[in-house]
C-alpha cells in the first residue's frame, strides 16, 4: 500500500477571529500541497484551512472583465488596469485590510496616501464605535492571559462567543484552569446579557434578558444602583429590579471581574455612547473591585489594521486623504456613509467582502463604479468586481503578523504554498504602488 | 399568515461562520444564513412548516429567507437572519454619524410566502447591480 507522506506544521496561529488560537497542527500532504488534517481549531478555523485546497471558487489567475465577462489576464494586464481605474478616480475608496496581515496593510497605507483616497477597514461596521469611545473615555483593559488567569466573575454583554469566537471560552474566559482559577468553570460565575438566550447563555450562571437597544438604560441604571440610589421603576429595559440589584452585589462581590462586548453594544442604537457607559460603569466597577473590559474583535487581524493605520496616519479608520494629509471624521468618511451619498466613484477591495456584509443601498452604489477585489475566493464582490486580483490567504500561504484583540501582536505561519499565479497581498499592493506611481509621474 | 411589530436582530452563527469559509457563492452559505429563526410562540401564529419561505419586510427593505425556529429561545417578539447579504437587504443603513450602521434592532414584519423563491448569494446581490 502506498503511504502519503505529510508535512505536519506546528504552533499555527489560527487567520479566522480575534481570539487567534495558536496552538493549530496542521497536516498538508506533500505530493499535493494540500491541508488534509487541522488539529485544535474551531469549526470555522478548520473550514478556512480546508478553503485554501484547490475549489471551483479559488482564484488562480488575475481577471478583468471584458465585454460583461470576468476573464483571466496576466498579472501586468491586471495591475494596469486596476492603476488606470484608480488614478482616474477622483474620490476612490480602499476598504478591508482586516483578514491580511500587517505588512500588507502598511502598504495599503502607502497606496492610500499617494492616491489621495479613502482609507477604511472593517472597524467601520463593527468596533467603530469601540474606537470612538475609547478615544473620548479611555479604557480599562488587559491581555486575556490576565483574564484566565485570575477573572472570577466574566460578563459577555451583547458578545455569542459560542458561536462567533468559538474557542475564547477554551482558551481564555470560561473552562480554562488558570494560575489562581485552578479549577477552571467552577471557579468563574458567568454572565450575559442579551435579547437572546444564546448558547452561551445556555452555558452561563446568570441570563439577563435585555430588550434590544436598551443596553444603554440597563447600565445606566446599574452605575445609579452602585452609587446607592434607588431605582424608581420596577424594571429597567425589561430587566427585573431585583435582577438589577443581584447583579450588583455580584460584581460588587467579586475579586476580578472582566467585561467581554460584541455588536450587540456597537451595531444597536446608541452605538458609541454604549461602549462610553460601558467603559465608565467598568471604572466606577473599580471603586469596589478590581474590573476590566475588552470588545471581543471580530476579524483577526481587524486590531492589526487598526494599530497599523493609527501609527502611520495617527487614526484608527475612516481616514480621508483627499486634501494630502490624513484627515478622521468617522460620520463623513466611513464606507457606509460615502457610499450611501454615492460620494465614491471606484473602490479597492482588500481582503473584505462588502457587498454581502453592507447595507444594500450601498452596495448598488458601490457597483455603480468601477471595483477592484484583492480576494483569494469568489464573493458577491470580487464575483461583480471589474478587476480580479488572485491573493495568497495570510496566515496560511503567506506569514506576516497579525494582532490579537488584546492588541498582542503574534506571528502568522506559512504552512503551504498559493495555488496558480497567486501572490500575497502585500506584493499585490507593492505593484499596484509602483504603477499607480509610474501613471502620476512620481519616482 | 402574517405577524407584525416583531424587532429584527441580526448576528454571527457558527453555521455562517463555517459556510462563508467554505464558500461564499455556495448552498451551504444559503443553509446557514438565508434563514430567519422565530420563538417557538411566534413560530405556531406563524402556522406554517419549518423551512417554509417568509418575506422579511422592515422600513429599509424586503428579503424572502427560509423559516425556522430558534435554538436560542425563548425571545418571543425577536426574529433573528445571520448576518451576510439576506440580513443586509433589510438592516437600517443609518450610523448616527459614527461610521456604524444599525444592524440590529429594526421594526420587521413577517409574511409566509409558501413557494416563495430563497435567492441565493450571487442572485440577490446581482439585483443590486442591475438596479
Amino acid at each position: 500500500m502506498a503511504t502519503r507522506k505529510i508535512k505536519t506544521v506546528y504552533d499555527v496561529v489560527c487567520p479566522f477571529c480575534g481570539t487567534l488560537c495558536d496552538d493549530l497542527e496542521v497536516d498538508v500532504e506533500i505530493a499535493t500541497d494540500k491541508v488534509v488534517e487541522v488539529r485544535n481549531a474551531c469549526q470555522i478555523g478548520t473550514a478556512k484551512y480546508y478553503s485554501s485546497n484547490p475549489s471551483p471558487h479559488r482564484y488562480e489567475k488575475p481577471m478583468i472583465r471584458k465585454d460583461g465577462k470576468l476573464t483571466e489576464a496576466s498579472w501586468d494586464e491586471a495591475i494596469e488596469k486596476a492603476a488606470d481605474i484608480l488614478t482616474a478616480a477622483k474620490r476612490p475608496l480602499l476598504y478591508g485590510f482586516s483578514s491580511t496581515e500587517c505588512e500588507a496593510q502598511g502598504k495599503g497605507v502607502e497606496l492610500a496616501e499617494i492616491l489621495g483616497s479613502i482609507l477604511d477597514n472593517t472597524a467601520s461596521v463593527c468596533h467603530g464605535p469601540t474606537l470612538l469611545a475609547e478615544q473620548d473615555v479611555g479604557v480599562p483593559t488587559s491581555t486575556l492571559g490576565e483574564y484566565k488567569n485570575r477573572a472570577d466573575l466574566v460578563i459577555f454583554w451583547g458578545s455569542n462567543p459560542v458561536h462567533a469566537h468559538p474557542r475564547h471560552l477554551g482558551r481564555y474566559s470560561e473552562f480554562i484552569r488558570g494560575y489562581f482559577r485552578k479549577d477552571g468553570r467552577n471557579d468563574r460565575y458567568v454572565v450575559v446579557v442579551d435579547p437572546r438566550n444564546t448558547h452561551t447563555a445556555q452555558i452561563a450562571d446568570m441570563w439577563i434578558n435585555v430588550n434590544p437597544n436598551e443596553d444603554y438604560e440597563l447600565m445606566n441604571a446599574i452605575r445609579a444602583v452602585l452609587r446607592g440610589i434607588d431605582l424608581d421603576d420596577e424594571n429597567v429595559a425589561g430587566v427585573p429590579k431585583d435582577k438589577i440589584y443581584e447583579l450588583v452585589d455580584l460584581v460588587k462581590k467579586c475579586n476580578y471581574g472582566v467585561i467581554f462586548f460584541g455588536m450587540g453594544l456597537t451595531q444597536t442604537l446608541s452605538h458609541h455612547r454604549n461602549i462610553d457607559t460601558a467603559v465608565c460603569m467598568t471604572r466606577e466597577l473599580n471603586d469596589h473591585t478590581k474590573f476590566l473590559i475588552t470588545p471581543m474583535r471580530g476579524h483577526y487581524n481587524v486590531s492589526g489594521a487598526n494599530t497599523v493605520f493609527t501609527w502611520n496616519t495617527g487614526y484608527a479608520y475612516s481616514i480621508d486623504f483627499s486634501r494630502g494629509y490624513p484627515r478622521y471624521n468617522p460620520g463623513e468618511f466611513s464606507s457606509v456613509p460615502l457610499l450611501m451619498n454615492d460620494e465614491v466613484d471606484a473602490s479597492l477591495i482588500v481582503a473584505s467582502d462588502p457587498a454581502s456584509n453592507f447595507p444594500q443601498d450601498s452596495v448598488r452604489n458601490m457597483f455603480k463604479h468601477p471595483l477592484i477585489a484583492i480576494e483569494p475566493h469568489e464573493t458577491p464582490t470580487s464575483a461583480f468586481a471589474d478587476v480580479v486580483l488572485p491573493a495568497a490567504i495570510a496566515g496560511i500561504e503567506c506569514d506576516g503578523t497579525a494582532y490579537r484583540m488584546d492588541h498582542v501582536p503574534l506571528r502568522l505561519r506559512k504552512v503551504k504554498d498559493a495555488p496558480g499565479e497567486c501572490l500575497t497581498d502585500k506584493e499585490i499592493l507593492e505593484r499596484l504602488i509602483k504603477k499607480v506611481k509610474e501613471k502620476l509621474g512620481e519616482k | 399568515m402574517s405577524l407584525n411589530n416583531l424587532t429584527l436582530l441580526t448576528g454571527r452563527t457558527i453555521n455562517q461562520g463555517i459556510a462563508l469559509e467554505g464558500g461564499k457563492t455556495t448552498k451551504e452559505n444559503v443553509r446557514a444564513a438565508a434563514i430567519c429563526t422565530f420563538d417557538k410562540s411566534d413560530f405556531k401564529e406563524l402556522d406554517c412548516m419549518v423551512g417554509t419561505p417568509v418575506k422579511v419586510t422592515t422600513d429599509y427593505g424586503e428579503v424572502v429567507v427560509y423559516s425556522t425556529i430558534t435554538e436560542e429561545g425563548p425571545h418571543p417578539g425577536i426574529i433573528f437572519i445571520p448576518m451576510g447579504p439576506w440580513a443586509n437587504q433589510v438592516v437600517n443603513p443609518d450610523t448616527q454619524a459614527t461610521g456604524t450602521p444599525t444592524y440590529k434592532g429594526m421594526k420587521a414584519k413577517v409574511e409566509v410566502m409558501k413557494g416563495g423563491k430563497v435567492l441565493d448569494a450571487l442572485q440577490l446581490i446581482g439585483q443590486l447591480k442591475e438596479g
